[in-house]
């Protein structure tokens, strides 16, 4: 376990030297991402003062859902940035790299890209908290316990489910407009106040697409303690990646490559 | 397949025309890129359901919940279905391969906008046919015949005007190399002060001012407004406003890609 913390963070180190090289394409794809974030958030200040409450939704908790998303997925695609490309690189026989390691190939593949932009959805994820900590004046010691917790819940949902539906790549080949159109709805879903939807698509954000483990349900676990929550958190997290480390293996099986050349630089 | 490459129409035509041809040989990704607008539009439909319910009024800002829903679906047809071309050049110029396209015998703007436009009119009308009937099916029909011929229309001209915007950013990765913050930051503008979320009609006055004094409405809300109220006055309005904001993004890109690829130096290879 010490061994593979530590090569986890040599690789996140050499992610992070890397893109030092690049240090002006770097800062501003992090701070553009940031902005990006407060542009789309614009949407939202826009129509809370308009309409002030949907279905028990405020303007406040929009910002700590956003405080819990943004840091769910900019953590997540920062520190294990192939999670996004994983469908191409099974597709494209690029898995014969790491195959040839003695590492745990998942955990090596994932945490062998840094994605740039990813550490500004992550910086304006805590931005985010801050302002929502600010407007509700409720902060305690227990509940910044509680918003890392939702927080690395989070992000083992969004990586998990990354993982889980990239992997399809392995059965159907191509499967990069499938990963692009799951990475949208997960996100879209997040984002938006879970009182809109009603049973049945509340059962599809549990399942199907589990944007709700990503926004609605962290978000209220940070905001007040109790224990379904927290369980819920913790099956959906463990649910999930688990789900993904068994179907990547098992589709790994299947895995053929064409000893394409590939250079690494 | 003949083309006369002497008459410059042709070429992009031909571009244009093959693009077309390209999108019909791949029907399942067509209906894959379409699916984006139906998770969009239900999330949409459960957000303004919501929202009426709890106004308790049939209209607000003058739309009812069914015209909102139909200026959702003009807005996100307009904005799925064009073609990032920001990306597709700055790409060109990261990976070199500008240096191609540079020295061939058309335009390298003009190929990009016939090539665009050849790829986003097919998603267009998919978008439109598919968010359509989800639309039909959850809100009621869509409005008359003078709001659809008034929005494609409109919606031409948006894609023009979008193309132009693009490409003064894909450009500016002649300069600044990466311009990824520049588009993202170019689609949120879109979707705030463009209307793409929220109709302009529910903004309050001085930002609903601010948003028509910008070239992001004329993009999005223009067409979809028009589609919910095809007046003659709004026809003039969205129109003459495109027709302002083109001439001059036109011209900016004329002189700006005069100008970086007077300062362009390319090595072998």
């Amino acid at each position: 376990m010490r061994k593979t913390l530590s090569f986890l963070f040599s690789l996140w180190k050499t992610n992070l030297l890397s893109a030092m090289e690049y240090r002006v394409a770097f800062l501003l794809q992090v701070f553009g991402m940031m902005l990006n974030n407060a542009f789309y958030f614009l949407f939202w200040v826009i129509f809370f003062d308009r309409f002030e409450q949907v279905n028990g939704w405020a303007l406040e908790d929009m910002f700590m859902l956003f405080g819990v998303v943004a840091v769910a997925f900019g953590a997540g695609t920062y520190l294990f940035g192939n999670a996004l490309h994983l469908a191409g690189i099974i597709a494209n026989g690029e898995l014969d790299y790491y195959l040839s390691l003695p590492k745990p190939v998942l955990l090596h593949m994932l945490a062998s890209r840094s994605v740039a932009s990813s550490a500004g959805d992550f910086l304006y994820g805590l931005f985010s908290f801050v302002v929502a900590i600010v407007v509700t004046g409720e902060f305690s010691t227990g509940m910044l316990a509680r918003y890392l917790l939702a927080c690395v819940a989070a992000m083992a949902v969004v990586v998990g489910f990354l993982v889980l539906v990239q992997s399809l790549a392995f059965w159907i080949g191509n499967a990069s407009l499938l990963t692009g159109n799951a990475v949208n709805a997960i996100i879209t879903f997040s984002l938006y106040p879970i009182t809109l939807f009603d049973g049945t698509a509340k059962l599809l954000l549990f399942t199907v697409i589990p944007a709700a483990f990503v926004g609605a349900l962290p978000a209220q676990f940070v905001r007040t303690f109790d224990w379904a929550s927290l369980g819920q958190l913790l099956l959906g997290a463990i649910v999930f990646l688990g789900l993904a480390i068994v179907v990547f293996y098992r589709g790994l099986r299947r895995y053929e490559s064409g000893s394409a050349i590939q250079v690494r630089m | 397949m003949r083309v006369e490459l002497t008459r410059p129409a042709a070429k992009y035509w031909a571009i244009l025309r093959t693009q077309l041809q390209n999108s019909f040989a791949y029907p399942l990704d067509l209906l894959a890129r379409s699916v984006t607008i139906l998770l969009f539009l239900w999330v949409f439909v459960n957000l303004w359901r919501v929202t009426y319910g709890a106004m308790g009024s049939q209209r607000i800002a003058g739309l009812s919940l069914a015209d909102t829903m139909w200026y959702l679906l003009m807005a996100e047809a307009v904005m799925l279905s064009k073609r990032d071309l920001s990306k597709d050049i700055s790409d060109q110029v990261k990976d070199g391969s500008v240096a191609y396209l540079l020295n061939k015998p058309f335009n390298f703007i003009l190929y990009h906008f016939a090539a665009g436009l050849g790829d986003s009119l097919l998603v267009f009308a998919t978008n439109l046919l598919l968010g359509g009937a989800l639309v039909w099916w959850l809100v009621g029909p869509p409005p008359g015949v003078l709001g659809w011929a008034a929005a494609v229309l409109a919606a031409l001209l948006a894609l023009l005007l979008d193309f132009c915007i693009s490409a003064l950013i894909g450009l500016a990765a002649f300069i600044a190399e990466e311009v990824s913050a520049f588009r993202w930051i170019y689609q949120k503008f879109l979707l705030v002060l463009g209307g793409l979320l929220i109709p302009l009609d529910f903004f309050p006055e001085w930002l609903q001012n601010v948003s028509r004094a910008l070239p992001f409405a004329w993009i999005v809300y223009g067409p979809a407004r028009l589609f919910v109220d095809p007046s003659a006055a709004r026809l003039a309005d969205v129109l003459l406003h495109q027709m302002g904001w083109l001439v001059g993004t036109g011209l900016a890109v004329a002189l700006f890609y005069r100008w970086v690829v007077g300062q362009l130096t390319i090595n072998g290879g």
